[in-house]
């Protein structure tokens, strides 16, 4: 940035000298000098100069942000239009949300299902395509606590700006204690608006995109909502995670996030009500 | 020399005269400065559809989680938007002023292949329509003026919006590499006696470079059209990883042309600002040979950097160094160019005509967004701002404070030979100081909202601080900048009606195309003046003044 | 050293331009090579095609000697062998359109796999260049028969050649790379 700025400096300042210095005063035609070799030279070989220091200073850093690559810690899989996050050691399964431990090198690989996604928390390093049909890496090493906002960053259909994420970066007890959570299967309330809403889950066709493990077991068609409460938000950033949120989502989807994939199942107020209430009870 | 008569007598004589409508005159005509014209006229249009989809996507995205476009409506209007400015407008008007000037400042009657050129015309023009007619259909193409796949496939956009849009860019592709064939065969055949090769004026040397870099990248999205609609029509999987196709492919095959594309889009620009400062600085350019060497450097250089556009795409070390390396490489030609550009300057006696005006704002504008260029093949800041708003910012930095700034600056210098007469200089700086103030304010500031982490090609976004503010920001100057284009129409109508005549030579230029009355005769000169430097005007007025 | 004429100038750019469209087609074909040889293997018939191939071969040398002749003065002889040059070229074609029935009926489809739709892709162009390039001398041999057939149609005449002698080249490349690789 320094570079260039010095440059834009230097070309806007010579501008700025020679539109005042040179500006037309009389009818007269002034001195046709042309060309100068040497300066030629000097204009060319200084900013290949500059280049190379900008090309090796690009591949230093290439190479520091690059490591042997192994296991992954994290398998991200960008679906139109939500984020399937899986930890394969653990068995752990979410959406919308990645969690990484301070100070510990993750690893994630990152996958897509459909079309090309791209997968970005700026504060934590580089972007990186989600390619159907390959599979590419990044290493991850979080610095301090703190909740970063994420994107996808490559054009994937209408509601690609709502395409976005979370992540979390906890103290690494913290970070154990939340995966050994999200590893565990759906808690099992004995409210009775919560068992109401399980049965209807399973009898509406929630069960056949959504899994809750414990429940059933589903492909990935759509988030994983086995612990969908203890997320913060829903849809992709777009609403807050609470029951009226929640509610309007399952009421009309298309309404809230246009062309999203989720039909329009038309539920009653009640069924909204026992939905409501058993997804809120999966922390 | 050619085999092609060049006593303007004997050719008028195979064309007798006949009495017909002025319509049917202009749809029939084969005189390549009516072309210019009508390519002048059609690019216009297609500015004001691209202008207004462009408007209605900074409205939609004055605040945040607007409801005024669907996303659907969204992606539909900014894929019109990138795919008419890039073909409808900055291309054909670029061409257009080509077709225009070329056989003028060589010294020629015509185009070497006259009905080749009207065919070239008409086959972009209904190209353009065809796209615009799948808003009739129904539903435009919406995966972007670059249509990666899979999401332009059919099984992620199965509307026909995608096959007018494939269908549209080959009809105009043939009418840009027929222009292109046009153009080199003129230039290399039809000049008058004297004008060797190193003696061209700069815009023709450019034009004639360019013409080259389309033969070699308009096939290049021939080719990708083609295989998408295989893809399509006839179901393969060129690019559909499940039929062990590839999407990366289509990204390889694509910017091999796109990358290409934007330098066609910006040298004959190159071209206008070589005329137009050493005219109003009243000095020869500065280092003719390494400003034509130059050309030649970027052209070949642009064909070696496509994957640039790819950094994010995790192609591997090899791949980010080779094309970070190349692409850093080739802001070297380009900054060799503006300070020649700036040297020409330096001890001359500047007229700050509306044109030189334009010329300036393009040094500085078009350097800004050269920077920004070279922090992208940084390629590790890449990886943080590619496919955000500070990608829009160097883009529309580079295409509109580069090459429109340019055009502004052409139709200002060459307005009068076109049409006879002068355009106003009260009403150009009004367009002009309208026009700088309104670019800086829409596309500068987005170069913040990029590295603030705003991605692009979104159709709302969260309210997150500044964003707002930003985006409103921008969107004013959307509209200064429709305002000022306002004023250059309203500039030309009144001018064409009213304004000062403008004689053969109004700003005491000196090359070839102003050795004639404005507008010039059908047959472009009564007698072409002998041609001994580069300024063959500037040699008749000082007879006793050194060579080139 | 030959100089281009304008019309020839003209063809050689356009050349130029599908030289590089042929060579991304190609570039797919090679970048897809091991499903593509795998089909190349198992459905094409090298021998048969070889002798279509040598047909639009010869067609390019009796061209030049339609040409040679033309220069010679001898419209007849120019007739003549321009009349062969399109018969020749015209069952390159027939052999084509006979291949491709024969792959249809097993088949084998641009659908199918990456074969299918890089080899059809290719030869398909390739096959449609043939054409225009037929119908270009057909008019050729139609302008013959006009009494002002002169020095200008002549030129016309090397221009056209430049584009048959190309379309020629590029099938010798497409037939080593889709054919010879799976035969040899």
């Amino acid at each position: 940035m320094w570079i260039c700025g010095f440059i834009l400096a230097v070309v806007t300042l010579a501008l700025a000298y020679i539109l005042i210095r040179f500006r037309r005063r009389d009818d007269g035609e002034p001195a046709q000098g042309t060309g100068n070799k040497t300066l030629e030279v000097v204009w060319t070989a200084v900013p290949i100069a500059l280049v190379t220091t900008l090309f090796v200073l690009s591949v230093i850093t290439a190479r520091a942000v690059d490591r042997p690559l192994r296991a992954p810690d994290i398998v991200v899989v960008g679906h139109q239009w939500w984020w399937e996050v899986r930890y394969p050691a653990s068995g752990a399964v979410t959406a919308n949300e990645v969690h990484l431990p301070a100070g510990r090198d993750t690893l994630l690989q990152i996958d897509a299902a459909d079309v090309v996604h791209d997968f970005w928390v700026p504060e934590l390093g580089r972007k990186i395509d989600a390619v159907p049909g390959r599979h590419n890496y990044i290493w991850i090493t979080a610095g301090r606590q703190a909740t970063y906002r994420g994107a996808c960053a490559e054009f994937c259909g209408p509601e690609h700006a709502w395409m976005r994420f979370r992540a979390v970066i906890d103290s690494p007890e913290v970070f154990d204690a939340w995966l050994a959570a999200e590893a565990a299967p759906a808690p099992q309330s004995a409210a009775a608006d919560a068992v109401a809403g399980r049965t209807r889950f399973s009898q509406l066709t929630c069960a056949n995109c959504h899994a809750v493990r414990g429940v059933n077991q589903q492909e990935p068609y759509a988030p994983d909502l086995t612990h969908v409460a203890s997320r913060r938000m829903l849809a992709g950033e777009r609403l807050e995670n609470t029951s009226a949120n929640l509610r309007e989502w399952l009421h009309e989807p298309n309404l809230i996030k246009p062309n999203c994939l989720m039909p329009n199942l038309n539920l009653s107020d009640q069924d909204l009500s026992a939905l409501t209430a058993y997804l809120e009870s999966l922390r | 020399m050619s085999d092609t008569p060049l006593a303007p007598g004997l050719i008028a004589d195979e064309y007798p005269e006949t009495v017909r409508s002025a319509w049917l005159d202009w749809i029939s005509t084969v005189d390549h400065k009516r072309i210019g014209i009508l390519y002048m006229f059609a690019t216009l249009v297609f500015f004001a559809a691209g202008g207004v989809e462009a408007l209605l996507m900074r409205i939609q995205l004055a605040r945040p989680d607007s409801h005024f476009l669907s996303p659907d409506q969204y992606d539909q209007i900014f894929t019109m938007h990138g795919t008419t400015m890039v073909f409808l407008v900055v291309v054909p008007m670029l061409l257009g002023f080509a077709n225009y000037l070329t056989p003028l400042m060589i010294g020629a009657r015509d185009m070497a292949l006259p009905r080749l050129n009207a065919f070239s015309f008409w086959v972009f023009l209904f190209g353009g329509i065809l796209l615009y007619l799948s808003f009739v259909y129904g539903h435009a193409p919406a995966a972007g003026w670059f249509a990666y796949t899979p999401l332009s496939e059919k099984g992620y956009s199965s509307r026909y919006g995608m096959d007018y849009w494939a269908l549209a860019l080959l009809g105009i592709g043939v009418g840009t590499v027929a222009t292109a064939v046009n153009l080199i065969v003129t230039i290399l055949k039809l000049r008058a006696p004297g004008l060797t090769i190193r003696r061209l004026p700069l815009f023709v040397w450019m034009v004639l470079v360019n013409s080259f870099l389309i033969l070699m990248a308009l096939p290049a999205l021939n080719a990708s059209l083609v295989m998408l609609l295989v893809d399509r029509q006839l179901n393969a999987h060129f690019f559909m990883s499940l039929g062990g196709g590839s999407p990366v492919l289509w990204q390889h095959y694509f910017w091999a042309f796109g990358h290409p594309e934007v330098y066609i889009m910006v040298l004959p620009a190159f071209g206008v600002i070589s005329e137009v400062i050493p005219v109003f600085s009243r000095k020869p350019i500065f280092g003719y040979g390494f400003v034509a060497a130059s050309t030649v450097a970027i052209a070949l250089l642009s064909l070696g950097v496509w994957a640039h556009h790819m950094f994010a795409v995790g192609l591997g070390h090899a791949w980010d160094y080779a094309f970070g390396a190349s692409s850093l490489l080739i802001a070297v030609p380009t900054g060799v160019k503006v300070f020649n550009w700036i040297a020409t300057m330096w001890g001359g006696s500047i007229h700050f005509t509306t044109s030189m005006l334009f010329a300036i704002a393009f040094l500085f504008t078009f350097t800004i967004g050269g920077l920004s260029g070279v922090s992208f093949a940084t390629f590790p800041l890449d990886w943080q701002t590619t496919d955000t708003y500070y990608v829009v910012a160097h883009m529309h930095y580079v295409l509109f404070g580069g090459t429109l700034f340019a055009m502004m600056s052409a139709v200002y210098y060459w307005f009068p030979k076109f049409s006879g007469r002068m355009l106003s200089e009260r009403l150009g700086r009004l367009h002009f100081v309208l026009m700088f103030i309104g670019f800086h304010m829409t596309f500068f500031i987005q170069h913040f909202l990029g590295l603030d982490g705003m991605p692009r090609r979104v159709y709302t976004y969260p309210d997150l601080p500044g964003w707002g503010v930003m985006n409103m920001i921008s969107t004013i100057g959307a509209f200064v900048i429709g305002i000022s284009v306002l004023v250059l129409l309203w500039n030309m109508w009144v001018s064409i009606h009213a304004g000062a005549p403008a004689g053969d030579n109004p700003w005491n230029a000196w090359t070839l195309e102003w050795a004639t009355t404005s507008p010039p005769p059908e047959h472009n000169f009564e007698a072409v003046p002998p041609v001994r430097s580069a300024r063959p005007l500037w040699d008749l007025a000082h007879p006793e003044g050194g060579r080139l | 050293m030959r100089r281009f004429t304008t019309a020839q100038t003209a063809v050689a750019a356009f050349l130029l331009s599908e030289a590089v469209f042929f060579g991304f087609l190609i570039a797919a074909y090679v970048y897809f090579y091991p499903q593509a040889a795998r089909g190349a293997g198992r459905d094409l018939d090298p021998p048969r095609t070889l002798i279509f191939t040598l047909c639009l071969l010869a067609s390019s040398a009796t061209l030049w000697l339609a040409e040679r002749r033309m220069t010679a003065g001898g419209r007849n002889g120019f007739r003549l062998w321009l009349g062969v040059t399109i018969a020749l070229g015209a069952v390159f074609l027939a052999g084509q359109g006979l291949e491709y029935a024969g792959l249809f009926a097993k088949s084998v489809t641009p659908e199918r796999d990456l074969f299918g739709a890089t080899f059809f892709t290719l030869t398909g162009f390739h096959g449609f260049h043939v054409l225009c390039g037929l119908v270009s001398l057909l008019a050729l041999l139609a302008l013959t028969f006009r009494a002002d057939f002169g020095e200008a149609a002549r030129r016309g005449v090397g221009a056209v050649a430049l584009y048959w002698h190309f379309v020629d080249a590029v099938w010798i490349v497409i037939f080593s790379l889709v054919y010879l690789t799976v035969w040899i």
